[in-house]
């Protein structure tokens, strides 16, 4: 089960894919905010979303898991 | 048998290949940023139309059996090499809506030229204001570049009801008249096609070139012989001396000084006199091909070749979104021959990059930001917080400076790509001595004699924009520009507030006063800044020389260098260079 970390720390400003949604490499997943900036969080395969572990306003740490595909 | 090849070929034939093709993902995610950078491209597209349709109508031009400026130009640039400049350029916000005067980069006869011409449409081509601003814009890149000057005379003198705004002081319209003198001193030729009626600016504009050639109908003169009333005693005008002008308008019988029966038949200051407006033009062409101009392969280090990756990716890749992250090298493979790129201490400085790469077979420097988040960098900040691209840190400063200085010893022309929010500050910036290397990088690229170019391609903020070779270095830029997606102020409309009201606000909510006022004025100033740093503004105002789609950024990139290696003052053997060597280590 692919699952896509942080790669920085910072808050979760947009959460754009909910549980059972499918998705595509390339797909754009969560939206992270840290450091004035914004880092977009891309699908680095295609499946289906099994979980999403943050919410929108959420601290994540570097590492962090967010989402979950199968 | 007989052998050839370009030097250092070991070197330059080949270099690294950067950048990687865009997958299918990107592309479709990509397809809004496209959009909003489309957007952008027509508000700017209405903008240019609306300065070329400035003063009467073509047509009028057309129907009296004349050319307009833009006309003359189609006629005399090489197809497919004109790079206009300062098209919206109108800093005083003028009635016309632009300074009067048309001007640009483009090749005739092969060999590149700074070109600039009146606008007849626009009052026949009067001094008006910004345009001579404008013009000395375009002489010192003229001179930047050892690059002939070709003018399209047509000029009527000074807006008399504004004069005060063209005529008098030190970057005044008679500015340009001394920078013809530099220029002819610095053995920069001059070439002038003049038409129509220039009586006294226009004179000026007319003889202080080098070589003259003049339409049938043209003239030049010290003054012209509207002036027929002379001072009125009186000090101002009632029905007599009213009608004293109505009969000497009436009865004039003069014709305009300075005609060709003069200035070409009694003074020989023409070279040349032409039946029609095409033939003075076909003189311009002749000359241009007199002028001083290598053969390309005397510098070419390999043949020319396109970018391997497409430059219509970029309107793709840089994103419109200012807070999104991307990955600058990709945009520099959609720009460099075969997208290769020859990098100067990747290691080292990660928030730039800095190396060499091939412009139309001419090998150029490029200096730009990169763009995300470094952790564990700088050194200096010991972990308390990481780079983020668009930065400048201490190493990235000496890096710059270090390559700067090095392509001055290789006579290697500049890229700069800057997209950048500033310079780290605070205690430990300070201490790291980011003040005193941002200046030393300044130094670097002052002590060169290197023309640089600068494309802004986001942001140009704060001391960073200068030092990253912004127009500010008025003898090393030749030329800037912005894209679609340009902003340039001393810092973010949100930041300039907070820093304005911080303390007002403060004192406010002690006093347990509504927040509402201050809150609208800091909220009327982010707005402001955003108005006030848009592409249109930052072309109208001269933060920028032109703002050009990305897609076409290449084109004028090989118009700089290719107006760089035409006829070099300093030449540096290329089998002698440092700059490959130290990066190949």
């Amino acid at each position: 089960m692919p699952e896509l970390l942080a790669p920085i720390a910072g808050n979760v400003w947009k959460v754009l894919v909910a549980v059972g949604d499918k998705v595509e490499l390339d797909d754009e997943l969560i939206i992270l905010e840290a450091l004035k900036m914004e880092t977009p969080i891309y699908c680095d395969d295609g499946g289906t979303v099994s979980e999403v572990r943050v919410k929108e306003g959420d601290s994540v740490n570097e590492g962090d898991v967010l989402v979950v595909i199968d | 048998m007989s052998r050839k090849q370009t030097p250092l070929r070991p070197y330059f034939e080949k270099m690294p290949e950067i950048g990687k093709e865009l997958r299918d993902g990107e592309i479709r995610r990509s397809q809004a940023n496209v959009d909003l950078v489309k957007e952008q491209e027509e508000i700017l597209a209405k903008e240019v139309q609306r300065v070329k349709n400035s003063g009467i109508p073509a047509e009028k031009i057309h129907q009296r059996g004349g050319m307009t400026i833009y006309d003359r130009l189609d006629y005399l640039v090489d197809a497919g090499t004109w790079c206009p400049l300062h098209t919206l350029y109108n800093p005083q916000d003028n009635e016309e809506g632009c300074t009067g005067v048309v001007n640009g980069i483009g090749k005739i006869e092969g060999r590149w030229a700074v070109i600039i011409g009146f606008d007849n449409k626009v009052m026949a081509g009067a001094w008006i204001a910004g345009q001579a601003e404008n013009i000395l814009m375009v002489t010192d890149m003229a001179k930047r570049l050892n690059v002939p000057l070709v003018w399209l005379t047509n000029c009527s003198g000074v807006k008399l009801m504004e004069q005060e705004t063209v005529y008098a002081g030190r970057r005044s319209s008679g500015a340009p008249f001394y920078r013809h003198a530099d220029l002819n001193h610095l053995g920069i030729p001059i070439l002038n096609g003049i038409y129509g009626t220039n009586p006294a600016g226009g004179g000026y504009q007319g003889i202080s070139p080098t070589i003259l050639l003049a339409h049938k109908d043209a003239n030049i003169a010290v003054g012209g012989a509207g002036i027929v009333g002379g001072m009125n005693p009186k000090g101002y005008i009632d029905e007599e001396a009213a009608q004293a002008l109505i009969d000497g308008t009436r009865n004039f019988k003069g014709k305009v000084p300075g005609r060709v029966e003069t200035h070409f038949d009694q003074t020989a200051y023409f070279r040349e006199v032409h039946d029609t407006e095409q033939g003075v033009l076909d003189g311009i062409k002749d000359y241009m091909r007199m002028m001083p101009a290598y053969d390309p392969t005397m510098f070419r280090v390999a043949e020319p070749a396109e970018p391997k990756l497409p430059v219509e990716d970029l309107n793709m890749l840089l994103p419109a979104n200012q807070k999104r992250p991307y990955d600058a090298v990709q945009i520099l493979a959609r720009l460099t021959d075969n997208s290769e790129f020859m990098e100067y201490r990747p290691d080292y400085g990660r928030e730039v990059f800095t190396g060499i790469a091939k412009i139309d077979g001419f090998p150029v420097a490029f200096i730009g930001n990169q763009q995300g988040v470094f952790p564990g960098y700088p050194e200096y900040a010991g972990g308390e917080y990481p780079g983020v691209g668009g930065k400048h840190y201490r190493e990235g400063l000496i890096k710059q400076g270090e390559f700067v200085t090095l392509c001055g010893r290789d006579n290697l022309p500049i890229v700069w790509l800057q997209d950048t929010t500033g310079i780290d500050v605070g205690d430990l910036a300070e201490e790291a001595e980011l003040l005193a290397l941002g200046q030393s990088l300044v130094y670097s690229i002052e002590q060169t004699e290197l023309s640089m170019m600068c494309i802004v391609l986001r942001k140009g903020t704060a001391a960073a924009h200068y030092i990253m070779c912004g127009p500010q270095a008025n003898n090393n830029n030749a030329f800037t520009l912005g894209t679609p997606l340009t902003e340039i102020y001393v810092m973010h409309g949100e930041t300039a507030a907070a820093a304005s009201y911080a303390r007002r606000l403060v004192k406010e909510s002690e006093a347990g006063n509504d927040l509402a006022p201050t809150l609208e004025k800091m909220n009327q100033m982010i707005q402001d800044y955003q108005d006030k740093s848009r592409p249109a503004y930052c072309a109208k105002t001269g933060f920028v020389d032109e703002i050009v789609s990305l897609p076409e950024l290449r084109k004028y990139i090989k118009a700089f260098t290719g107006a760089n290696y035409q006829n070099p003052k300093s030449i540096t053997p290329v089998h002698q260079m440092l700059l490959p060597r130290i990066i190949k280590g």
